[in-house]
């Protein structure tokens, strides 16, 4: 009997922070590289995501209200990134495994070092864009996400993430003809 | 082979005139090892894309750690074992409003149920004969005429 009433009262306890772990848990890897577009940093991207998650977590009160908590979990994660940057004053640093990558070149065939100093550059542009375009980028290329969808987390209009878009991508065409015209 | 498709479907996508579906094709595409040469300096885009979504991963630990921030942020629920006679008291609570019910329905069945007739009165008629006045609560009054009724029971 008494590990019967033992089980049911961890139950109860389980079942409150379910919520938690089956709703917001699943989005952290999707957080986690938002985070890290906008911070480049992978230590404060991770501060960013927990962050987030208790946030998101704190306000469970208002899910009944939210339309979508990923996009509300996408916003939140965005403006705390935003903040964390703006009081570190954080620059445009390398991420760490680009770091390592740099720091220990190995030989490479001569189309393979091509290939990878094409990639370099291309993601020294993603990366150099403004805040607001490396997040669109992320948001439609990478995580798949409709115009809708991302003025929604983005709080623009649809016009406005579309000129956004066209900007970031004109300006990474730009840099893969001129590696191409000038060379590397 | 023909690629005006794919360099069709690349000329919309810089000027952001591309569905997500269309987008999937120039990812599958370039995610190719043999592209033509024509078409292998946009490659690195897509390999870019790629990179981000499959390097940025959490730590193993991560889940863990917040779990824990979340334990020292939540108020602590601690489990409490219960005595038996704790756990059972609804059900005693429940026997016991039963038992109360149904001494009072019975009392109360008891208490006012009352003989169907009633005798009112005994007259002795003239000769041998006793008439016995009863009162019958639901068919009102009547008569019940005895002609030969026994001396023990005329006395008593």
């Amino acid at each position: 009997m008494r590990e019967a009433s033992t089980a049911c009262h961890a139950s109860l306890s389980s079942e409150r922070s379910g919520s938690l772990w089956n709703d917001v848990l699943p989005l952290k890897d999707k957080l986690f590289r938002l985070a890290l577009r906008i911070t480049l940093n992978r230590a404060e991207a991770e501060d960013v995501v927990q962050d987030t998650l208790l946030r998101v977590w704190n306000e469970r009160g208002k899910w009944q209200q939210i339309r979508s908590l990923e996009a509300f979990s996408l916003t939140v994660c965005r403006n705390l990134a935003l903040d964390r940057q703006k009081r570190a004053s954080a620059t445009d640093a390398p991420l760490t495994e680009r770091e390592h990558e740099m720091r220990n070149p190995l030989p490479q065939p001569d189309e393979l070092v091509l290939r990878k100093e094409r990639l370099r550059l291309v993601r020294e542009t993603m990366d150099s864009l403004p805040e607001m375009q490396r997040t669109l980028m992320l948001l439609r290329d990478v995580e798949g996400k409709t115009y809708k969808e991302i003025a929604e987390t983005l709080a623009v209009s649809e016009a406005q993430v579309k000129v956004y878009l066209h900007r970031a991508r004109q300006r990474i065409k730009k840099t893969i003809e001129e590696i191409e015209n000038y060379g590397l | 082979m023909d690629y005006k498709y794919i360099e069709q479907l690349l000329q919309r996508y810089w000027e952001c005139e591309t569905s997500l579906e269309e987008e999937a094709i120039l990812r599958a595409f370039f995610s190719q090892k043999d592209i033509p040469e024509e078409l292998k300096r946009y490659a690195s885009l897509f390999e870019a894309e790629r990179q981000m979504a499959e390097e940025a991963h959490l730590p193993a630990d991560f889940d863990e750690r917040l779990r824990r921030k979340l334990g020292e942020s939540e108020p602590h629920v601690k489990a409490r074992s219960l005595k038996w006679n704790l756990t059972l008291r609804p059900l005693f609570q429940a026997a016991a409003l039963v038992a109360i019910f149904l001494t009072f329905g019975l009392a109360m069945r008891l208490g006012w149920q009352k003989p169907d007739v009633e005798i009112a009165s005994v007259e002795q008629q003239p000769g041998d004969s006793t008439s016995i006045k009863m009162v019958d609560e639901t068919t009102a009054e009547g008569d019940l005429q005895l002609d030969s009724v026994p001396a023990e029971a005329k006395t008593e």
